[in-house]
């Protein structure tokens, strides 16, 4: 009893319904743009790839999370404070209390994720918008961040974490750079270019591939196969997609969210902590305004703002295009400051096409 | 016909000084379709959910296979296969027809520690349930959103017979939907009860519950007025029942004295 | 779809037509500084490379961290080595976090001149030719000793740009040359004229022995001075700031503002586009650091220093 009125989709159709389409069409036509426009500047020499994979690799490792709890119906804009306070919490314990780095990276794990479990309880035990309880976390955590380190340094910022990390097995896990050799062939054969003045001349400069792109690969990976393959993803589509729905049919919607809360605070930790490692210093101010650019990213990359429908992989590229034209406009000498103008444009266009393909999905006119 | 699946006898339910229900008596058997008729407010959505343990009744007691049971949450009414289909569907129109049919028992492989969903075990369990009330998808990773009302419906109704109802209570499955649409639902409804289901049909349409029903029990201000047989009845006297206007001695011929 | 070919179309247009650099002949060069977009001193420096850069026929990029994190800025610099200019120009707003991307640029071969914050000794390590700036501690120790002199006991150090290191450093050195702690003495005012005109008035009143006030640039001055004229302050309070602007030299003229803290910034823009110019071109370069400031601005030579306030001054 086939309903013959239903017409057949087209393949070209069933590619659009996609979450990812809208930004794997955006990513190319970046690199499109700035291959014409900067393909002579460096920007696509090695040390100029590694500059835009770097930063787009930072705020992949936020989208991550935010994508996530989006799908699970949720925001998290204590995002950037919860960076700042996770360095300076690492900077405090490492550099004044004279513990070991590991035990402080460690350390500040355990509380961001706690801090994350507290975000989770809080909205749903208040049935508060998660928007306003976070939003008073990122106060609290800013101010809280700012607190502390003036009342142990009488500065906002701590460095010395850089003499620290030599030898710290868990901090090279973070701030480590990996296939050296690889990267010294590839200088040898002349694929990368080496320093030619000061202590490190001969060696490529581009020295191997950091672990923050690392991270930002596995956290990737991991989100997207946890969020497609396996039945946990499942509840996490539902508790966006109507979390009533899904209490009816026994999904334990508060774990999902509250879970979903603090894997965010998870990824905004390793952010803190690459971060930390590889600058040796931690202040106060890091972090400000991430909350905004990993949303926008996780938007970028087709996830709906209302939940219940989006990509981990649509967010990392999201994190591609914001992490290429935010470093790419300074290789081409455009006037920085119309990142913004150009971010939010490509934000609006976003929404609007996520909007027009969600009523494709629907089938809603 | 054999014993009651389930079986209310005398429920009250009172919401502090608000009377909702004052006396229902209902029961329904393997494989037939027994439809409740009620008004808006009569008391449909109360009785629902006392069957499907969201509330205690006040008073009076339900059996289940004879044995008298209380339920104490919505699980316990699962538990012992009382499936309802709300209004709304409990679908989420943005995921595959499969991740909803699916939602909360995903059936999961082991792959190393790893456990994933069996995507080709539940795509392929999804068409052959779907196929087998009639409703041929084109592939089960399509989202819900795409499907008609009907077929939504038939979505939540397979859904809830593969995970072993035995009772399903339809509320108001009809009410949105078109003409074709509905004649589909009301086969499905046929193709469950031939299953040996029985099938809890609440409606306030006559003609969609004279088109599949087996018996007909009336809901008007919280009270059963009585159950009577396919063929006792006419349409045109359930309708005056729903809306109360009858005399009660008139009614009580053609009821068969079962007020 | 087509919103968003159309969104990135326009974006592609608005780069392309600023994308031209301000200068086409000559050397490329890149200054990079630590001030979010909010900061306004830092236009005298802009300027100051428009005139270096016309004068000397070269390309003066300038660019900052938006939001003024200095992880970003650390990117900054590392983008900007790679895009292989003639020279960088580079702040050292904390040698932690730059001194990585600082001696990058420098292995490469790029040469670099550090400006404004930082110490010549850091300059030095990163292997920068030479450092254009005012040692901050000291600044702020000399500023200590004026109002000390002039009878400062207590005071209130408003801090705008409390995250950077030098900002603190200044307060420090203050209360160095007062010879009491820092203590809590110094706030964080944030960059908002509102939230700060309110946090030094609620400071004032809840500490109202305070006879001293020490602001670190016209971010916090203004809200200061608009703070010490709503409750009839101004002009009995030792009152001196960092840097000028055409407000604060107003208020040096009126006697509100006992003096201003001139570290000349248009020198520290305009000196290393001339010396790494004339290092391309002629391969000289001065041996020793440049101290731009501390220059102290008072009633006396205002006079002079106010037609150009906020432009090249």
């Amino acid at each position: 009893m086939t309903d013959e009125r239903i017409k057949q989709v087209s393949a070209l159709r069933r590619a659009m319904i996609r979450p990812e389409l809208g930004a794997t069409a955006g990513t190319l036509l970046v690199f499109l743009f700035f291959l014409l426009i900067a393909g002579d500047s460096g920007m696509f020499a090695p040390a100029g790839i590694q500059n835009w994979t770097v930063v787009s690799a930072q705020f992949a490792i936020i989208a991550v999370g935010a994508c996530l709890l989006m799908i699970a119906g949720e925001f998290d804009i204590s995002v950037g404070s919860m960076i700042g306070f996770a360095g300076i919490v690492i900077a405090i314990l490492s550099v004044q209390w004279g513990l070991p780095v590991w035990v402080s990276i460690l350390a500040a794990f355990v509380i961001c994720v706690a801090l994350g479990w507290v975000n989770g309880m809080l909205v749903i035990k208040t049935g508060l918008p998660s928007f306003i309880v976070t939003l008073a976390f990122l106060y609290i955590l800013r101010g809280l961040t700012i607190w502390l380190s003036i009342l142990t340094t009488r500065q906002t910022i701590i460095g010395g974490v850089k003499d620290l990390v030599q030898n710290d097995w868990l901090a090279f896990l973070f701030g480590g750079v990996v296939l050296k050799d690889l990267f010294a062939w590839f200088a040898d054969i002349g694929l990368i270019e080496k320093f030619v003045a000061g202590t490190r001349a001969g060696q490529p400069v581009v020295e191997g591939l950091p672990m923050l792109v690392v991270w930002a690969v596995v956290l990737v990976i991991f989100g997207h196969v946890l969020l497609t393959r396996t039945k946990f993803g499942n509840w996490i589509f539902a508790s966006g997609g109507d979390a009533q729905a899904a209490r009816y049919v026994g999904v334990p919607v508060a774990r999902v969210k509250i879970l979903m809360f603090m894997f965010s605070a998870f990824c905004a930790c390793v952010f803190a902590t690459c971060q930390v490692i590889e600058f040796g210093s931690a202040a106060a101010d890091r972090g400000f305004m991430k909350e905004f650019e990993a949303i926008i990213c996780v938007v970028i990359g087709g996830t709906l703002l209302t939940g219940g429908y989006g990509s981990v992989i649509g967010a990392a590229l999201g994190a591609i295009i914001f992490g290429v034209v935010q470093q790419g406009l300074f290789f081409t000498g455009g006037e920085s400051s119309l990142f913004r103008v150009f971010l939010g444009t490509i934000l609006l266009g976003a929404v609007l096409f996520n909007t027009y393909i969600r009523r494709m999905i629907t089938g809603e006119r | 016909m054999s014993a009651p699946l389930i079986e209310l006898k005398s429920i009250e339910k009172h919401f502090g000084p608000v009377i909702a229900l004052s006396g229902v008596t209902f029961d329904v058997k393997a494989g037939e379709c027994h439809c409740l008729l009620g008004d808006n407010g009569a008391g449909k959505s109360t009785f629902i959910k006392t069957m499907s343990g969201v509330h205690k009744p006040s008073s009076g007691e339900i059996l289940v296979d004879g044995k008298k049971i209380a339920f104490e949450s919505p699980r316990d009414a699962m538990a012992a296969g009382i499936a309802t289909v709300y209004q709304d569907l409990a679908m989420i129109p943005l995921m595959s027809v499969t991740r909803n049919f699916w939602m909360g028992r995903e059936p999961e492989k082991r792959f190393g520690p790893f456990k994933f969903i069996d995507f080709d075990k539940a795509n392929k369990v999804t068409l052959e349930e779907m196929a087998s009330m009639g409703i041929h998808l084109r592939g089960a990773e399509q989202a819900v959103g795409t499907l008609s009302g009907g077929e939504r419906q038939t979505v939540a109704i397979a859904r809830a017979v593969y995970f072993g109802a035995k009772v399903l209570i339809l509320d108001e499955p009809t009410s949105a939907l078109g003409v074709r649409q509905t004649s589909n639902v009301l086969a499905t409804i046929d193709k469950v009860r031939k299953r040996g289901i029985g099938v809890v049909f609440i409606t306030h349409n006559v003609r969609h519950a004279m088109a599949v029903g087996d018996r007909f029990t009336v809901l008007n201000r919280g009270k059963t007025l009585g159950t009577a047989k396919r063929g006792e009845v006419k349409p045109e006297e359930l309708q005056d029942l729903m809306a109360g206007g009858k005399e009660l001695a008139e009614l009580e011929g053609s009821l068969g004295g079962t007020i | 779809m087509r919103k968003t070919l159309t969104a990135i179309a326009a974006a592609v247009f608005a780069v392309a037509g600023f994308a031209a650099p301000a200068s086409a002949e000559g050397e490329k060069f890149v200054l990079i500084s630590h001030a979010p977009d909010s900061d306004s001193w830092w236009n005298t420096i802009k300027n100051a490379i428009a005139v270096a850069g016309d004068q000397m026929k070269v390309s003066v990029e300038y660019r900052n961290p938006p939001t003024g994190d200095l992880a970003d800025m650390a990117r900054i610099v590392e983008q900007a080595a790679a895009s292989k200019p003639d020279g960088i120009i580079v702040t050292i707003a904390d040698y932690d976090v730059l001194s990585g991307p600082i001696t990058e640029a420098v292995a490469r071969g790029i040469p670099v001149i550090t400006i404004n914050s930082g110490t010549v000794e850091q300059s030095k390590k990163l292997g920068a030719l030479t450092h254009v700036g005012q040692p901050e501690y000291d600044a702020g120790f000399g500023a200590g000793e004026r109002l000390g002199a002039a009878g400062a006991k207590k005071f209130l150090c408003v801090n705008h740009y409390i995250t950077n290191p030098a900002s603190v450093e200044r307060c420090q050195g203050f209360a160095a040359a007062l010879g009491v702690e820092l203590g809590n003495q110094m706030i964080d005012a944030g960059q908002d004229p509102a939230e700060i005109q309110n946090k030094v008035s609620a400071f004032l009143q809840s500490n109202p022995d305070t006879n001293a006030i020490l602001a670190l640039g016209p971010t916090s001055a203004h809200p200061t001075l608009a703070a010490l004229e709503q409750s009839g302050k101004a002009g009995n309070m030792l009152f001196g700031t960092f840097d000028l602007s055409g407000e604060i030299a107003a208020g040096i003229k009126a006697g509100k503002i006992d003096f201003a803290i001139d570290q000349q910034p248009y020198l520290q823009g305009y000196l290393p586009v001339v010396f790494l110019t004339n290092l391309a071109r002629y391969g000289v370069m001065p041996s020793n650091p440049v101290n731009s400031g501390p220059g102290f601005v008072t009633k006396d030579n205002i006079e002079l220093v106010e037609k150009l306030a906020g432009q090249y001054r």
